[in-house]
């Protein structure tokens, strides 16, 4: 008898240890939703204010905003809030929702002004002078000066921060002495960026940056407030109360790697009247059965759709391509593969893919063929044409062309004086690229006799790993844009660049990359424009890369919704001028 | 006895410590590391390296990795969540994940033991099948095809409870995340309940309490059932654990801001001090519970105790 009231007690003793887990549990939850209510409540208020300022814009003859927020899916949770230390396309989102930077882009990706009300470029095109507006205002109620560009900066190329966009102010944006401070050699107080007074910023270059404005709206060059900053010691960007805003909305709710964030309009935003939207609510959802189902719920007002989803959803107006900048090629180990060191194999390869069939009937998901170097859709020229519409500039040396694949095949194969070749080809263990992959595959062995392709399936890391090392044969990768030029390319193909994996060198292209980034070329734009043409034409005639397929994202856009600006470049989604009705 | 808690004690510090090496080494086994993007060239790889002591000899990273593991110093994030604290970054998790853990270990519980005392009671009948098909389906079944199929049929079809877990309605939008995560507990339940029952049923003490003119409930809950429950407390205890792979995927699912998704993005993204807290959190939590179960068994269970003593007693 003795025995079991132990035992009975001892099964309470679990139960209640266990129930001892849970209550905490549930009353940290609890504590968590009452904390989460509050917040809500205060948006709710925050939305009142919105809609009553603007009823009270809506006299002055601008749109009435319909109350609600924006419901949007987010694929990933963001990485950072810190501007210098963020890298991801989530993050840069969130980020530019509620930070301006000294420009902004506007609905075409060009750079407009934004803080910086105007600027001087001085004549030989090496130092920038911003003036900032006047009524440019930090969320704390300071005003947002020159001295926090410094700061911002300055932490860009800290060696402390290691921001991993440090060379965007370094090999990207010459700022004079960036190099120096990123490899530790001279102190960040030496970096060519001075407040001249509190409202003017002076820029000082190493040579002439015809894209520098365009820069001016990454993230990795926005404005921190140092006092602020150092108020938070090292919880910075962590949380509501350790973010400052200065752009069109306010974060209202987040914490490291939250599955939910809340973004609300900046009432004193200086341009408050263009934001129609009361606020953004953005939910990560990793899983894109549950996005897409909650989309057609109407949880949420806009969605990313895979590939698989597309026939299911493709004739609803809803759907849409877009841009995501990424180009998509295949990496010849030109140094280490001597049967890749052949150009009639490189071209016999390149003609042999079907890109048609890639894009249509394996990604469904909008993305484009390409046969050119520089993708599509994010780079204008100075007259403001893409510098890649014309697809067909390069037919002789990039088509879908099988008899001609087979004609450079038969050609190469004699060269070397053999008759089969086998390669491998790594590529990323992600659904899309190992699909593309295997295709590719087929495409080759069927159109090329002899030739037998090993895929290598690695994680995206591993992968990246080993063609940085030169440890492949051919590898499938990809390439997203830093900044709206055809130089973040093309600067990727020069001599020891750590991007031009297969080692491919050529001196004349190596000096004409080099005369339109420090020459003489740079602060003529059109002539630069012309020259990189010729460069392109290079790359492609020697079959650098074989280009595959420019990417899109799908995504299902409410129809209730307009106004949302796609960049492939920099920030991927701007809601300024978003509508929801 | 207090012998035998001593030395479970000792081992499961061994174990512990055992871990942190495994877990180090498996780390370095891990392809690829934080700061290899295509975009990084090597030198801002080496300052990157250089800011986070990933630059110092494996012998000196371990030997502080272990020194600050012992001092419950878990480090940052180096990717999922740049420069947070882990502690911080755990903090609001863990007591999400543990919520919803708690309640699907509880409805697991309940339903799988009305399952079983059902199909015991009702031995080889159309009921008894009905809840051995049940718990087959529930074991074998993994958690997120459960989680996938409610959330079209209740959340999508139907509406009747959110897809995604929202902090503004928390026990609405945990009831198909807990629903999914209990299915396997609760069929092992079920199971376990049944055998357990019939064995009871079955032994020569209940045909005396029956002779002895006990009736119904009585002889029902205070013989039968009371017997058939403390061993299946102890099954009870290890399933919690189990919740807790399943929650990886499920989290996921319901865009749940718990501990298992965490671990998911650290793991691809080779975050590795978020990899090794969380791994290293979960198996403490393992090894402290059936640390528990150990003793309390050879508590309840005179068998083992006796074990045990005359064991220890011969030394």
């Amino acid at each position: 008898m003795k025995r079991r009231v132990l035992a009975c007690l001892m099964a309470c003793a679990v139960t209640l240890s266990l129930a001892g887990c849970g209550s905490t549990a549930v009353s940290g939850v609890s504590e968590g939703s009452q904390a989460g209510d509050a917040v809500a409540s205060e948006a709710g208020n925050a939305d009142a204010a919105a809609s009553t300022g603007d009823a009270a814009a809506a006299d002055t003859g601008s749109a009435e905003a319909s109350g609600e927020d924006l419901n949007v899916m987010l694929e990933t949770p963001v990485e950072s809030l810190d501007p210098q230390v963020a890298t991801d396309g989530t993050s840069f989102e969130v980020l530019a929702g509620f930070t301006d930077g000294l420009m902004q882009m506007d609905a075409d990706g060009q750079a407009v002004p934004a803080i910086a009300e105007s600027y001087d470029l001085s004549e030989d095109g090496l130092t920038y002078t911003f003036h900032l507006r006047e009524d440019a205002n930090w969320s704390n109620g300071e005003p947002v000066t020159a001295a926090d560009f410094v700061f911002g900066w300055q932490r860009a190329v800290d060696p402390v921060v290691a921001s991993e966009y440090s060379y965007m102010l370094s090999d990207i944006g010459q700022v004079k002495n960036a190099a120096e401070i990123i490899s530790g050699d001279k102190d960040k107080s030496e970096l060519g960026v001075t407040a001249v007074d509190d409202k003017t910023l002076k820029v000082e270059l190493l040579a002439p940056v015809s894209y520098f404005t365009s820069l001016m709206y990454f993230p990795t060059f926005y404005p921190v407030n140092q006092a602020f900053f150092e108020s938070c010691g090292d919880t910075f960007a962590t949380s509501p109360e350790t973010t400052l805003s200065n752009g069109a909305f306010v974060l209202d709710n987040y914490e490291p790697a939250a599955t939910a964030i809340h973004l609300v309009k900046n009432e004193n935003y200086y341009d408050t009247a263009r934001v129609k939207l009361p606020g953004i609510s953005y939910q990560v959802i990793q899983d894109s059965q549950q996005a897409l189902m909650s989309y057609q719920t109407g949880e949420l007002d806009m969605t990313l759709v895979n590939g698989e989803q597309v026939d299911q959803v493709k004739d609803d107006p809803a759907f849409k391509a877009v841009g995501a900048g990424y180009l998509w090629y295949v990496s010849p180990n030109i140094d280490a593969v001597k049967e890749l060191a052949n150009l009639n194999i490189r071209l016999a390869l390149t003609h042999a893919i079907n890109r048609t069939a890639i894009a249509e009937d394996v990604l469904k998901d909008g993305s484009k063929p390409t046969y050119t170097a520089v993708p599509m859709d994010f780079a204008a020229g100075p007259d403001g044409s893409d510098f890649s519409e014309d697809q067909q500039k390069f037919a002789d040396v990039c088509s879908d062309d099988t008899a001609k694949a087979a004609e450079y095949w038969a050609k190469g194969l004699e060269e070397l004086g053999i008759t089969e070749l086998s390669l491998d080809m790594v590529v990323d263990a992600d659904d899309a690229p190992q699909k593309v992959a295997q295709v590719l595959k087929e495409q080759w062995e069927q159109t090329l006799p002899g030739f037998t392709v090993n895929l290598v399936v690695e994680p995206k890391k591993q992968r990246v790993q080993d063609l940085q090392d030169g440890n492949y044969q051919l590898g499938l990768t990809r390439w997203g844009p830093d900044y709206a030029d055809p130089m973040t390319y093309l600067g990727m193909w020069v001599t020891d660049c750590s991007n031009n994996y297969g080692l491919w060198t050529n001196a004349e292209y190596d000096s004409i990359i080099a005369e339109c980034t420090t020459g003489e070329l740079a602060t003529d734009a059109e002539g630069r424009w012309a020259k990189l043409f010729d460069a392109e034409k290079i790359v492609m005639d020697e079959a650098v890369i074989f280009p595959l397929y420019t990417q899109c994202n799908a995504e299902m856009i409410s129809t209730n919704v307009s106004g949302v600006d796609f960049h492939p470049v920099a920030l991927n989604r701007v809601y300024k001028d978003a509508v929801k009705q | 006895m207090k012998k035998y808690v001593i030395k479970r004690v000792v081992t499961a510090f061994f174990t512990l410590l055992a871990i942190l090496l495994i877990l180090f080494i498996l780390m370095q086994l891990m392809p690829g590391s934080p700061f290899n993007d295509e975009k990084l060239n090597a030198d801002q790889k080496a300052v990157l390296y250089a800011k986070y002591g990933l630059d110092q000899p494996i012998v000196v990273q371990f030997g502080r990795y272990v020194l600050n593991m012992l001092q419950g110093d878990f480090g940052v994030s180096y990717k999922i969540s740049r420069n947070t604290p882990i502690s911080q970054l755990i903090q609001s998790r863990l007591p999400i994940s543990i919520g919803i853990g708690f309640a699907a270990v509880t409805i697991g519980a309940i339903v799988g033991l009305i399952l079983g005392l059902i199909a015991a009671l009702n031995k080889d009948t159309i009921l008894d099948t009905l809840a051995t098909v049940i718990s087959v389906i529930g074991v074998s079944v993994p958690s997120y095809v459960f989680a996938l199929a409610l959330s079209y049929q209740l959340g999508f079809n139907l509406r009747l409870f959110p897809m995604l877990f929202s902090k503004d309605q928390v026990i609405g939008s945990s009831i198909m995340p807990s629903i999914a995560l209990s299915m396997f507990t609760m069929a092992s339940i079920a199971r376990f309940t049944r055998s357990e029952m019939l064995e009871v049923l079955d032994s020569d003490y209940m045909l005396l309490a029956e002779s002895k003119g006990i009736s119904g409930g009585a002889l029902f809950f205070k013989h039968a059932l009371r017997n058939a429950l403390i061993p299946i407390v102890t099954v009870l205890a290890p399933l919690v654990v189990d919740l807790m792979t399943g929650s990886l995927v499920v989290e996921k699912i319901f865009a749940i801001p718990g501990v298992g998704s965490l671990l998911v993005n650290a793991i691809q993204s080779n975050d590795y001090n978020v990899v090794i807290s969380l791994s290293f959190i979960y198996s403490a939590m393992y090894i402290v519970i059936m640390l528990v179960v150990d003793i309390l068994y050879g508590i309840i269970d005179p068998r083992i105790r006796l074990v045990r003593v005359r064991g220890t007693s011969r030394k």
